[in-house]
This record gives C-alpha cells, structure tokens and sequence, in this order.
C-alpha cells in the first residue's frame, strides 16, 4: 500500500534528533567515563581509573547512600499512602471531583516554585514548627540540621507525588468490576475485607507501575536537592545525580562525572529488572 | 385471630423504618468521615499556597513568620505584586516561558506523531527494529545523558539560545509510543481509500489521521506543556542571557537576590504559578487523561 521509501521520509527527522540527542549521548557517556575529559585538555583514556577512583572516593559513597536514603523514605509513602487516597477519592461523594483536582494540582507545580513554598514551611520559625509547637515539640532547624535535612526533602516529595499517583490507582479502581464487590458484601465481607481480598490484588500491575517509576523519579531527582539546600548541609542531601551535576558543571570533570552516570544507570536497571521479576513471580 | 394480625402489621413496619435508618446512620458516619479526612488532606496539600498567599499580600511593617501563624493580612495591599512585576521584568520572563512553551509543545507533537506514523501504519522492512530500538531510549535517563547532550548543544553552537534549550526535549520515545497507539486504533480501509482517490502520505497523515486523533494530541499537549513550562535545568544550563530566562529560572535568580524580601518572592512565585493554574482548571479533564495514558506504558 504504501512504499518502503515513504516509510523512512517519515523516520528520518525524527531518527536524526533521536540519534543526536538520545542514542549516541547514551554511548558517548559510557565512553566518556573512561577518559579524563575536563573541557580544557585533550580527551584521553584512562581506562578504568574514573571508576576505581569512584570506589575509592568518600563523596561518591555518601552520595550513594544519600540516593538510596532518599529512595527508601520516599518511595513506599508513595506506593502506600496513595491506594489509601485512591480509595477515598473513589467514592460517590459530592465535590469529590474537587477534592481530586487539590490533590492532584501539587504535581504540576514547577520544583522552583516548590523549593519557595516549602523553604518557608521548613524555617525554624516557620508553619511546620508553629505546628509542632502546638503540641508541645521544640522548633527544628529543618534544612539545615544534616539529620532532618533529607527527611525533609522527602517530606516535599510525598506533598507533591501523592495526588500523581492516586490518580493511577484511581484509574486502577475504576476498572476493578462492581459486581465482586457486591459478591463481598453478599458473603458480609465488610471494609478491610473487601480491600484485602478484591481491591489490592486487582491493583497489583498498577503497585508494580508506581515503584518502578517511584524508584526511578527518586534515582533521578535532584532540582529539589539544588533548589531547596544545594546539596548540603555538609554533603548530607548530595545525591548522585547531584554529585554528577556538580563534578560536570562546576568543576568541569566530565569524564568522572560520566563514570558516576554510568554507575547510576546500572543501578536503575538493576532495580528495575528486580522489580519486574518480583513481579513475575507474585503474579505466576 | 384478626386482632393479633392487626398487632403484627405495625410492628413489622417498626423493625423495618429501624432497619433502614441503621443503614441510613452507617451511611452518614461513612460520609462524616470521608468528608472529614478528605478536607484534612486538602487544607494539608494547599496550606503551602494559603500561606503564600497570604504572604503576597502583607505589608512591610507586618512579621510574616509569628507564632500561632498569622493567616490574615492585617493591611491588604496588592503593592508586592506591583513591585516584583516592575522591579524583576516579570513580563519578560513571562513571555520567555511562553515562547519556549509554545515550540516546547508544537515541535514534539509535530515530530513525534511523524515518526509514530509509518510505525503503526505501514509494512517495511526492520520496522520491528526501529520500533524496539526507540522503545529502548525509554530506558536511558535523562540525567545520565546530560554530559553529551550538554557538549553536543555545545559543539553545535547553541549555547545562549533556545533552539538549545528545545531541541533535547522534542523526541521523547513515550510520545511516538503513544501517537503510534492513537493511529493503530484507525481502521486500515481509510488510508486504502484515500490512496485509490489519489491521496498522498503526507495528505493522508496530515489531513485524514491527525484530525482524527485530536484527543492524543491534546493529551500529549498538556503533558508537554507542564514539562516545558516547568522545564528548569535546561535553560539553567544552556541560557546565558538572563534577558532570555523563562519564569522558572527568573525565580531561581529572585530568591538569591531577595533572599530577605519574603513578600515579593511569595508575589513571585503566585504569577508563576497563575498560567498553570488557569491552563489546569480550562483543560482539566485532560490532566486527568494524561496520567491515566501514562500508566498505559506500566
């Protein structure tokens, strides 16, 4: 029907921008993290010396534990506390469009304007201490004590991803049939379980979609990292991709930097390999 | 005998108007509740923008930060707003996120749905291959990318411009899957009719199957948008001139430069944060579809 030669006018464009700015970035990364590349000098190999520099380096490993630090307090809130919203905002309620259009709309706030709000929430004379001074708490500096500093950050996160991912298993809900429900209560199965037995199970690929892209947004996050503490204080919210932004852009290492990203994306897709083998499984 | 079926009948009637009213009660505790946690986690999720709000719209003389807080403003004034519009160029920035909006938005749907065309319309040879090796950039972040992309934009001399700042983000693997979804729903036949009437590809895709997939495109319309208006470390990045800086960045340099001036960056952020706002409430049944062609993928 249509020619051969049609098909790839079409592709070209789109092939030529995929290639410049995705496929060969991808290889040029895994090839700039054997070179010693910092702008000024000639590119030249090193070999594996960025990686077994990275190994070696203080900074790489508290960054390493800061991105999975921020992963583990950010991402079960966000599988979790969703479903439970999901279910709320799921009834037949008057207004309850309203109420989902409020929690979605923290997910479309730019992260400058996030890092604004909430730096005000966290000062030590701020809403959150107001709060905790109402029930008896003393104030915390919240972004600047390098213990709180990340819970915090955390804190923003969950504000802002939990309207986004009520909305998938809002969606998930809607297409769980009436009529198992019904079955339920006929058998006088009551609240929990109704959920336990029928809500859950049925939400499983959507649990398994929201930790995947949770793991993957908070691998990947950083701008609230630059915006709200710049990294610190003393390295305590510096997270790899953190540490990458920094080591390319300011010190202008670039071929260690690309070493770090090259680990990063090995460590996402392990976790998402075992994720979905962990998925595989429960669903066998 | 007749009397005791008189007896009977009211108390039937009894036992049953209980009955109902328990469920009736059960009801109305379940709707307490709800309502209850529902206005908790809302009054929770924008206490955030009340207090800006409220920020914005404080005086000088009056504290921002007291103990219990102070939601109040005691002397409204809209003087804040006026300063940080006249004093920071606001319109400019403004108009700078609109312009890298604009492409951020009409690029990608152009491009994207282009490429998703012959993937779900036409038979070729390694159409299998291109299909997966697109799907596979899925997988490649962003962020482990940025170096190249950073010295390519470079070497190709667009630092300081926004060709720099768009082309990056214009072909994004999720958007051709998406477009090529929307096509594959199209019956084949319209395409076999158009060519008998002498119709060609690009008259088929540009005048037969993209209207046709209008709700697809606003959808993907609305996803770029919030990624282009909110788009940060790009412009960060690429721009130099900070007469080219869009809303998000503009802010950034705000709360270094105001950093004691709690009042104008609330102001600040609050026009920010008005297009999005207005866009959201005007497309909001598309917001909602947008996350839920997004899981599509899961």
């Amino acid at each position: 029907m249509y020619k051969a030669r049609t098909a790839w006018l079409f592709l070209i464009p789109t092939g030529v921008l995929l290639l410049t700015f995705s496929i060969i970035p991808a290889i040029a990364a895994l090839g700039l993290s054997f070179t010693n590349y910092n702008v000024f000098q000639p590119i030249e190999w090193v070999g594996i010396e960025n990686f077994s520099r990275a190994f070696s380096d203080e900074d790489f490993w508290n960054a390493l534990w800061n991105t999975f630090y921020y992963w583990i307090l950010v991402t079960p809130a966000l599988i979790v506390i969703p479903v439970f919203l999901a279910i709320l905002v799921n009834q037949q309620l008057m207004g309850i469009k309203v109420y989902r259009l409020i929690f979605y709309f923290p997910a479309l706030v730019s992260v400058v304007v996030t890092a604004i709000l909430w730096t005000w929430m966290f000062k030590s004379d701020g809403l959150f201490n107001a709060a905790l001074h109402s029930v008896g708490i003393n104030p915390v500096d919240w972004l600047t004590d390098k213990f709180t500093a990340m819970p915090s950050l955390a804190i923003v996160t969950v504000w802002q991803g939990l309207g986004y991912y009520m909305l998938f298993y809002l969606a998930g809900l809607q297409s769980v049939s009436k009529d198992l429900y019904e079955a339920a209560e006929l058998d006088g199965a009551g609240f929990w379980a109704k959920h336990i037995y029928i809500t859950f199970p049925s939400l499983k690929p959507i649990i398994f979609f929201v930790t995947v892209i949770s793991t993957m947004s908070a691998f990947k996050e950083f701008t609230l990292m630059l915006t709200m503490t710049a990294g610190g204080p003393i390295g305590s919210t510096t997270t790899l991709v953190y540490m990458i932004f920094e080591k390319a852009f300011t010190d202008l290492e670039m071929g260690y930097a690309s070493a770090v990203s090259t680990i990063l994306f090995v460590i996402i897709l392990i976790l998402t390999l075992i994720n979905k083998r962990a998925l595989d499984t429960t669903q066998q | 005998m007749e009397l005791k079926t008189v007896e009977l009948q009211p108390k039937i009637q009894v036992k049953k108007s209980r009955k109902l009213s328990l469920k009736h009660r059960r009801n109305l505790l379940r709707w307490g509740i709800s309502y209850t946690l529902l206005t908790l986690l809302a009054v929770v999720t924008i206490m955030p923008f009340l207090w800006t709000v409220s920020t914005s719209l404080k005086g000088q003389n009056e504290t921002i930060f007291s103990y219990p807080p102070n939601f109040i403003p005691e002397n409204l004034t809209f003087e804040n707003f006026v300063t940080v519009w006249n004093t920071l160029n606001l319109p400019l920035y403004l108009w700078n996120s609109v312009v890298l909006s604009f492409w951020g938005v009409l690029l990608p749907l152009f491009f994207c749905s282009l490429a998703a065309f012959p993937l779900a319309r036409m038979n070729f040879k390694g159409k299998n291959l291109v299909f997966m090796t697109i799907l596979a950039t899925m997988m490649i972040p962003g962020e482990v990318t940025m170096i190249p992309v950073y010295l390519t934009i470079s070497k190709l001399g667009l630092i300081g411009t926004y060709s720099g700042v768009i082309l990056p983000g214009v072909v994004s693997a999720f958007a051709i899957f998406l477009m090529r979804q929307a096509f594959i729903a199209i019956p084949k036949e319209l395409d076999e009719s158009a060519i008998i009437d002498g119709a060609n590809a690009w008259q088929i895709w540009w005048h037969i199957l993209l209207p046709m997939v209008k709700p697809m495109l606003a959808t993907l319309a609305i996803l770029k948008f919030i990624g282009a208006w909110n788009n940060f470390l790009w412009p960060l990045l690429i721009l130099e001139d900070s007469s080219m800086y869009p809303l998000t960045v503009g802010l950034y340099e705000l709360k270094g430069t105001f950093v004691s001036n709690t009042r104008l960056i609330a102001a600040g952020a609050l026009i920010a944060l008005i297009p999005i706002l207005i866009v959201f409430i005007a497309f909001q049944s598309y917001f909602i579809k947008s996350a839920y062609s997004s899981a599509v993928k899961g």
